[in-house]
């Protein structure tokens, strides 16, 4: 181990640590309530986590920020209310339903407007994928209008008691499918030959063609489990919050936060960055004028990034001469 | 290594162009009289004034992003911070000189650019975007609530007009004269920094930042440095707006208005001053063209007319075809398309070249 990494490591531990005695403090200082608070961070540290793994997904494999990953999002909100709330279709089925279509838009888009730019710069894509956030939404507000729409909670809206504090069963739903995403993530990553495909493009995508790992490949299957992730995210989401069209935008701005936070293209960062953000932010909401939230939110993640560059679990970058 | 580099830059071609835009652009309102606007549905000038706006915005953006390679996703605070600050001079402060309100936006724009671009220029890539996103939501949140300062989310009214030394610009014809002559002295400004020592710092920064360091150009200071000036000029562009607008509140200063000025630089044309202002004319027409056009066709069904609810639509799908048919911006697939820029064109054929030898 390089002295480096050493500091590194001890960073980290520092980091946990100030966490830890955030969180601490707050449940001694405020009790249940604190927990109260906590525990909505974790249920919308859960969903900027999910977000956060499309991010990382098709920037791992891609190096692009895909500025349409809320939108992904949104779209499972309101089809859930199509499909189940109005469609009267079993929750599975809508749910099912709902992931498969966002998938298969995901990767329409990706073969329609991100595949013919190959070999443009980084730049070009993500005004690409902007142009992308801004017609789905244009289009959603088309379908759905602009008031917001209500999806019943899958399991009954009976509150749990937890330790004084409360906690509605969706949450359940939503830590559950946050763990489901990142071990099927983790797992397509590392075990299968697809996924360790699609990590050595990343690295070197001409090394990886030479043995017949193909770049576009990698590019479409990153698309589409971005938007299936993105989907379900929002999808069982959406019992809780409102669904709307604009909902996109905050979403992948927490997202992408949630992202840098724990390091751009580490699954594992990507869901230790949106459980942080979402404490956090949750914490600060009850303590400080609630229109300071977000402000407090950001600045944080600024100093973050100024201690450690390239986020809480991510490698440093190789500077190329 | 950059072709671009080795040339030498002397040969006045920008000059020129500069010379022959601005007198273009000048006589824009002379013509303009000659299309009445209920035949196009649309405002020339007052468009125009508002294209200028944005101009100044996006030149300084374009020295940042198209020639030092530094991303910024946080211009619109420096808009804004422009913007409140000429807005608060000029409402709280009877009889407080506009033109000097205007001068202390840009001011303290740029001074706030140093404060914040010196730890953040830093970082690199991704992780600046991310830092410079979150400042511009903490200044949109500053904004919204620091009440008493900025009137909150109602934001400030009864701007006066700009005057300068007592002529009064209150009207779209004479503002469109005094932000497009701003304009050009930018552009003229950046030209000029452009073939200068440290405009040749910057475009080495730009292909490879160690090895411009190891040349000795100092390249912490130089990115500060076109930081400062890229607030400045979005602080300029800001003030100018509110006094353009009359009022303002922390709408005009969000995200999406930030997005939407990298968005101008890199559909005109990264690191080509030219590209940047076709970029802004562009943008700027395009959903004023989109919202008029129904008026073009007479006796159009009246669900079609109601052209609000796929507007947006539209203007994302051209924003994807555009970079789609023009990745590197309208001003190289201008330049390329009419053979007017055949020596620039020429260039861009080495770098590539010169790319793909280099390999990866």
């Amino acid at each position: 181990m390089r002295m480096g990494d050493r500091n590194q490591v001890r960073l980290l531990w520092g980091a946990a640590a100030l966490v830890a005695v955030v969180v601490v403090f707050t449940l001694i200082y405020k009790g249940s309530t604190g927990l109260q608070w906590i525990l909505s961070g974790l249920t919308v540290g859960s969903i900027y986590a999910l977000v956060a793994m499309g991010f990382s997904v098709i920037y791992s494999s891609t190096r692009v920020i895909n500025f349409a990953q809320g939108e992904f999002t949104m779209l499972g909100g309101v089809m859930m209310f199509t499909l189940c709330t109005s469609g009267g279709l079993p929750l599975w089925l809508g749910f099912l339903l709902t992931v498969g279509i966002v998938t298969l838009l995901g990767a329409g888009l990706e073969r329609a407007a991100i595949h013919p730019l190959k070999d443009q710069s980084v730049i070009t894509v993500i005004i690409v994928t902007i142009g992308m956030a801004i017609f789905i939404r244009a289009l959603a507000k088309w379908i759905w209008g602009t008031d917001p729409v209500k999806v019943a909670s899958f399991t009954g809206d009976k509150p749990l008691r937890f330790f004084g504090a409360s906690i509605v069963p969706q949450s359940l739903w939503v830590f559950g499918l946050t763990l489901l995403a990142v071990v099927l993530v983790f797992a397509f990553f590392n075990r299968t030959l697809l996924g360790k495909g699609m990590r050595a493009a990343a690295d070197n995508p001409d090394a990886a063609s030479l043995v017949g790992i193909s770049a576009s490949t990698s590019s479409l299957v990153a698309w589409s489990i971005a938007a299936a992730v993105g989907a379900a995210a929002g999808a069982v989401i959406a019992p809780i919050n409102f669904a709307a069209y604009d909902a996109g935008a905050m979403l992948g701005l927490k997202g992408f936060s949630a992202a840098v936070l724990g390091g751009l293209g580490s699954a594992p960062g990507a869901v230790v960055g949106g459980l942080v953000l979402g404490v956090l932010e949750m914490i600060t909401a009850g303590f400080a004028p609630s229109g300071y939230k977000d402000a407090v939110a950001f600045l944080i993640l600024i100093l973050v990034l100024l201690i450690r560059p390239q986020g809480l679990l991510g490698k440093p970058a190789d500077v190329k001469v | 290594m950059d072709k671009q580099l080795a040339r030498p830059l002397d040969d006045g071609r920008d000059y020129r162009t500069l010379g022959i835009v601005t007198a273009f652009i000048l006589l824009i309102p002379v013509w303009a009289r000659f299309i009445p606007g209920d035949v196009l549905h649309i405002d020339i000038v007052n468009v125009m004034v508002l294209a200028g706006i944005y101009a100044c915005v996006v030149v300084g953006l374009n020295l940042l992003v198209g020639y030092a390679g530094q991303i910024s996703l946080g211009h619109a605070a420096f808009f804004g911070i422009g913007a409140y600050t000429t807005a608060i001079l000029c409402t709280r402060i009877h009889g407080f000189p506009t033109w000097l309100g205007v001068m202390a936006g840009a001011a303290l724009s740029g001074a706030i650019g140093w404060l914040v671009g010196k730890p953040v220029l830093r970082l690199k890539g991704h992780y600046l975007a991310m830092a410079t996103l979150g400042l511009g939501e903490i200044a949109f949140i500053l904004f919204q609530q620091l009440k008493g300062l900025t009137g909150g989310t109602v934001g400030i009214l009864d701007i006066p007009p700009l005057s300068i030394f007592g002529l009064k610009f209150d009207t779209d014809l004479k503002l469109y004269f005094v932000v497009w002559i701003i304009v050009m002295a930018l552009m003229l400004l950046s030209i000029n920094l452009m073939r200068s020592r440290v405009g040749r710092g910057l475009r080495a920064l730009h292909s490879s930042e160690v090895a411009a360091d190891a040349m000795g150009v100092n390249t912490s200071t130089y990115k500060v440095q076109v930081f400062v000036l890229s607030a400045a000029f979005a602080g300029l562009g800001g003030a100018l707006f509110a006094h353009f607008q009359k009022y303002i509140n922390p709408e005009s200063f969000v995200l999406a208005v930030s997005i939407m000025f990298i968005t101008m630089v890199v559909v005109g044309g990264m690191g080509n001053i030219w590209g940047g202002l076709i970029g802004v004319l562009l943008l700027t027409f395009l959903p004023q063209v989109i919202q008029a056009m129904p008026q073009w066709i007479p006796g159009l069904p009246s669900a079609l007319q109601n052209f609000s609810n796929y507007e947006l639509v539209l203007y994302g799908l051209l924003l994807i075809l555009f970079m789609m048919f023009l990745p590197k911006g309208v001003a190289d697939g201008l330049g390329r398309a009419t053979g007017f820029t055949e020596v620039r064109a020429r260039r861009l054929g080495d770098r590539r070249r010169a790319k793909k030898l280099e390999g990866r």
